[in-house]
Order: C-alpha cells, then structure tokens, then sequence
C-alpha cells in the first residue's frame, strides 16, 4: 500500500523536480532570437514565397503577426527596393507573399519599433552575459545597485532569398544594426560577413549561428514544430567588424548578433538593444545559392 | 488498482504538462507584446463576436502553470466561463451609443496559432448605425495589440489594431441610416474642433477685424473654406502628409501676420484678406486633416465623415462670424472715433496670441 502510494505520488514530485530542473537547464528566457522566415530560400521567377517572422530560442519558435504599429520598414532588395509594408495585412502571419520577377535573388529586411520591457536585475546580467553585452554589464557592476534591467528593444531582421546577384546581398539596406554579408550567403563554405552600427563596423560583437536542416522539399521545417537546435558556431567580430561564419553543412542557417546602448530615452528604459539577425539556405547542391 | 493507476497516469501527464510548461515558459513576456484578435461579424439583428487570446495570455487570466493544457478542448470546455469572466471586463460593445451585452456561446481551440477562441453572441432589438468596439483585454501589459476586424455580412469592412493608448474602434453601417450617425459625428467634431481651437477663432477673427459689407466677408470666409477643404481633403486621403511639426508653427505664424496686415492696411482697400485667407487656408487644413486622423476615418464612409467634418468646421466658423460681425458694426457706427483704436488694440492681442503659440509649438516640437 504504501508502495502504490509512493508510485502515485512520485511523478507529481518528479514533475516539479523535472520543471525547475528545466527551467534551470534554460538558456535565459529573454535572448529571444527573431528571424525572418521564408517559406523557402530558393523561389524561382513566377514561384512564391511567402515571408513571415518568428521569435524564439534553438532556432525553433512562435510565428508572429504583422503588426503596423511595430514596423519601422519592411523592404527587399531586388533590381529595385521594395516597400513590403503596403502587401502585409494586420494580424497575418504570412507578412507577405514575394514572387521573384528575376534570377538575381532579394534581400528582405525588416526594423521594428522599440518594445519596453523589464527583467529583474539577475535575469537581465544573465542575459547580458549570454549575449556578450559586457559593456553594459560592466557599467551595470560599476553602478553597484542591483536595479532591475529596465530595456527597450528592437529587431533588425534580415533573409537572403538566393539569386545571382551579389550586390543585393553585399549592399546594406541601412538598418540600424546589420548583418551585411560579403558574398551572396549560402555560396561558400565561409560566410563572410560585416556587423553595422548606424552604418559603422562593430568591433568585438559576438555573433552566434545556428542551422536546421532542410527536407527533400526544398522548404524549410516548420519553425513552431522542428526540433530546436543549440548553437553551432559562435565568433567575435574583428576590428574591421568582420567575421567569418564556417558555413559547413547544407541547411538554413541563422546569423544573430546583439548591440546594446544606454538608452537615448532614460523616462522609458536605462538601455535600448537592437538585434539583428539574417536567415539563408546553403543548399546541398552549392551552384543553387547563386543561381 | 484502477483508481491509483488512474491516479499515476494524470500525475504523469502532469508532469508532461509541468515540463513543457517550463520549457515553453518566457518570464519576458511579463512585458513582452503579445497578440488577440477580436472578429466581429455585424448582421442586421446579431453580432457575433470572436476573441482569440494567446493560450499564455489565456493561463495568465486563469492562473493556471500549463498553457498548452488550454490545447485540450474538454480542459478549455471547463475553464471558458472563467476565461470569459477574465476577460469581459476589458471588452465593450457598444450600438449606437447604448453598451450591448455579450453572452457566451461557446469555446474552440486553434492548435495552428497556440491560441483559444471565445465566440460571443449578441441580439439586437433594432438594428444599429454605428458601433464602438473597446477591446483592453490585458491591462496589465501595455504592449498588447488587438487585431480587430469587421464584418458586415461576409464582406470585410474595417481592419484596425487597439493598444493600451487606442482601445476602440468604431464602424458605421451601410444605408441611410450610417450615413447620417457618420454625419452626427463628424459635424460634431468639425464644429467642437473649432470652437476648441482658439487659434483657428482668432485667425478668423483678425479677418474680421477690418470689416467690410456681408459681401467683401463672405468672399473672405469662402477663400478660407475652399483653401482648407482642399488640404483637408488631400491630407485626409493620404495623398500628402506634412508635419505637424511645420503646420502648427505656420498656423500661429499666420495669426501673426493677419495680426500684422491689419495694423499696415487699417486705411488700404481689404481686399488682400481674401488671398490670406486663400494662402493660410490652405495650411489651416492641414492643421484640421491631423485632428481628423486621430479619428481614424472610417474606410466605410470616408467621402461623408470628410464632407461632415467640413461642414462642422463651416458651421463653427459661420457662428464665429455671425457673432463677431454684429458687434464689429455696432462699435464703428455707435463709437466711430475708438473703433480704430479697438481694431488696433485687438490686433496686437492677436499677433502676441499668435507669437506666444509659435514659440510654444516650435519649441515644444523640437
């Protein structure tokens, strides 16, 4: 009898257990990655892609809506800049559909506005170190209180739709933080790539990598229902703001790196973050990131 | 034995639940900007109106730990009335000015977007012209947004997003009747515009001032009305936009300059107020097209509200000058020697009025 009790009562003790084991075990629940999520990476002229976003950890998450009121600009470089603001309907999750009128390949960009948010101070060191904002964490121990992180934050999110065209990737669109690769992504087994401030290199920003591979369709895995994935790679920027991310294996890759800033706006929040990030297939086959 | 192994297997599926919460949980979104939809399907004698919350919005109303127990329909079938309870508070509809009450019909569940619908169920004693929707269904975090959209039969009439500082919609129905309830409201906040703005009374006033016959006025007040009804028009549709940060200084500029042209020509023929009037007319609508924004006009009904909105706007300024004109007149015929000297005196107060709110404006907009 007390056998069968002990055996009712174990998983509720085992669930607790395994819960705050997990917790634990998480990476801090702030260093939300966002990414721009296309449907595919290699759309044809008169194929269509649809774009959407998505926030999450391991490069697997929760598709968001298109909200007007977060967008700052949601643009693709092809032969010209495109406004994608225009095709997007509030509350969607596909932001838009983009049908190629070229080989030359697009790059989507999107800027949102700034969100506020506030972590407690443990959460908010915590998530400073995982993103390598010592900066702010140094100025954060310098000020001694134990504050709660008040933030504002952003996302500059970038996806490289492939073409032929080098200078549709290699060229900034001008976000405020920017991942500006220096080759069409996906064509090597190197990507290098640049980190913009205002337009100005990044030196010494950690840039992080993850990948997921791509099934037989071509189409990546659904992000809300792949596993998700730690990081395969993680580099610092040189002084020139450059890096070299090892594009080793075939699949969808993200590229996400974090700038942080004591905030412009103090009423609102004592630092402002933006994160960037970029999203490219490397196809098995290498030709097809360049077609 | 099948009671305790009953026992065992909810307490594992508790702990599933206990783990996958954890793993799904985001302290961030404390504050984070979360999503709800709010579809409203407006038929003659019924609404129906469908609320769909994020399953951790919904776990926080409920204060349960596993949001994706909210993903089982006999487990949300058991919470709705709770749920419903939550969230009515933050939810109003309004017909026609008078609070419709929302019963609930029913609950769903939508795996493919984590959320739990709540579909609400209004009758409707006679049908309604305009309706107001309030949605602030998580007051406790300001950066939630509702995504409403409209319905009138099957045809989708307004798209719009509430947020903590803008929680309410407004939709017009079709006909006669939503005509006139747009023409209500816009007539309404045209003449409430003007005789809430100070600065557009006394630009029309410093017009005024020098006087004239019914004739020479009415020229002046119909340049003013075509100039702004023009702007108004082109900055309602979008066509153009300009700041508000260059439109109001240059709307108290104009009450400067009016202020001015009254003292230099007291003796000259009047006739240059029907080009003033043109020319500041002109950015005077651009001043009126960013108060009808906040608004947000009706997509339904947008050649009406602008047409209402103008009229109010004529309506107040023809008060102004049906009230202004008369005592103009009296003083020049009863007190012939001191009216230049009022006409002066009221266009010095008018150009420091006009002075004060340029520095304000360009100041306080910088």
């Amino acid at each position: 009898m007390a056998c069968m009790k002990a055996h009712a009562t174990c998983p509720w003790v085992l669930a607790i257990a395994a819960g705050l084991f997990v917790q634990f075990l998480a990476p801090s629940a702030f260093a939300h990655q966002y990414w721009l999520a296309p449907s595919r990476y290699q759309v044809g002229v008169g194929q269509v892609a649809e774009i959407g976003a998505v926030a999450g950890t391991g490069f697997r998450g929760e598709r968001k809506p298109w909200s007007p009121l977060l967008c700052v600009r949601f643009v693709a470089r092809t032969s010209r800049m495109l406004d994608l603001t225009r095709a997007a309907s509030p509350g969607d999750l596909a932001w838009a559909r983009f049908a190629p009128s070229d080989a030359g390949g697009a790059m989507l960009g999107y800027e949102s506005t700034f969100t506020p948010i506030e972590l407690s101070a443990a959460k908010f060191d915590a998530y400073l170190k995982e993103e390598g904002l010592l900066a702010a964490l140094a100025a954060r121990t310098r000020g001694g209180a134990s504050r709660p992180g008040r933030e504002r934050y952003r996302r500059c999110a970038k996806a490289w739709l492939a073409g032929n065209d080098p200078s549709r990737a290699t060229i900034p669109l001008g976000l405020p933080l920017e991942i500006v690769p220096e080759a069409v992504p996906g064509s090597g087994a190197d990507l290098r790539l640049k980190v913009l401030w205002m337009g100005k290199p990044v030196v010494r920003a950690l840039v992080k990598a993850w990948r997921s591979p791509i099934g037989a369709t071509n189409a990546p895995a659904d992000p809300e229902a792949r596993d998700s994935t730690a990081v395969v790679w993680t580099g610092t920027t040189d002084a020139g703001g450059e890096v070299a991310v090892p594009v080793t294996r075939p699949g969808e890759w993200l590229v996400s790196v974090v700038h942080m800033e004591p905030c412009r706006d103090p009423a609102e929040a004592d630092w402002e973050s933006t994160w960037a990030s970029i999203t490219f297939e490397r196809p098995a086959d290498r030709s097809a990131a360049s077609r | 034995m099948r009671p305790r192994t009953g026992l065992a297997v909810r307490a594992g599926a508790a702990a599933v639940m206990s783990i996958l919460s954890c793993l799904a949980s985001t302290p961030a979104r404390a504050h984070d900007v979360s999503f709800s939809y709010a579809d409203l399907h407006w038929k003659k004698s019924e609404i129906e109106l469908r609320v769909t919350v994020h399953r951790d919005d919904a776990a926080t109303v409920l204060g349960i730990a596993a949001p994706e127990s909210l993903m089982d329909a006999a487990f949300l079938a058991g919470k709705c009335d709770a749920l419903s309870h939550g969230l009515l508070p933050g939810l109003r509809l309004q017909g026609d000015g008078a609070a419709i009450a929302l019963r609930l019909e029913r609950a769903a569940v939508k795996p493919e977007r984590r959320s739990v619908s709540l579909v609400y169920a209004a009758s409707l004693a006679r049908p309604v012209a305009h309706l107001r929707l309030d949605a602030r269904l998580f007051p406790a975090n300001p950066q939630h947004q509702t995504f409403v959209n409209v319905y009138a039969g099957e045809r989708l009439v307004r798209q719009d997003v509430l947020t903590a500082t803008r929680s309410a919609t407004e939709v017009y129905a079709g006909g006669a009747t939503g005509l006139l309830a747009v023409l209500r409201t816009f007539v309404g906040a045209g003449i409430h515009h003007i005789f809430t703005g100070p600065d557009h009374i006394l630009f029309i006033v410093g017009l005024l001032l020098l006087g004239g016959g019914l004739g020479r006025v009415l020229r002046v007040a119909t340049a003013f009305t075509v100039a702004h009804s023009i702007t108004l028009a082109i900055a309602a549709l979008g066509l153009v936009h300009v700041s508000g940060r260059i439109v109001e200084p240059l709307i108290a500029l104009s009450i400067v300059y009016v202020g001015f042209e009254n003292l230099r020509r007291r003796g000259a023929e009047a006739d240059w107020r029907m080009r003033v009037a043109f020319a500041f007319g002109l950015v005077h609508g651009f001043g009126f097209a960013s108060v009808l924004q906040e608004f947000r006009l009706p997509r339904e009904a947008l050649a009406a509200s602008l047409l209402g909105f103008n009229l109010g706007v004529e309506v107040g300024q023809a008060w102004i000058v049906l009230s202004v004109m008369p005592v103009l007149g009296a003083l020049r015929r009863w007190a012939p020697r001191l009216a230049p000297a009022a006409v002066a005196a009221c266009s010095w107060g008018i150009i420091l009025a006009g002075g004060w709110w340029f520095f304000q404006r360009v100041l306080t907009r910088a």
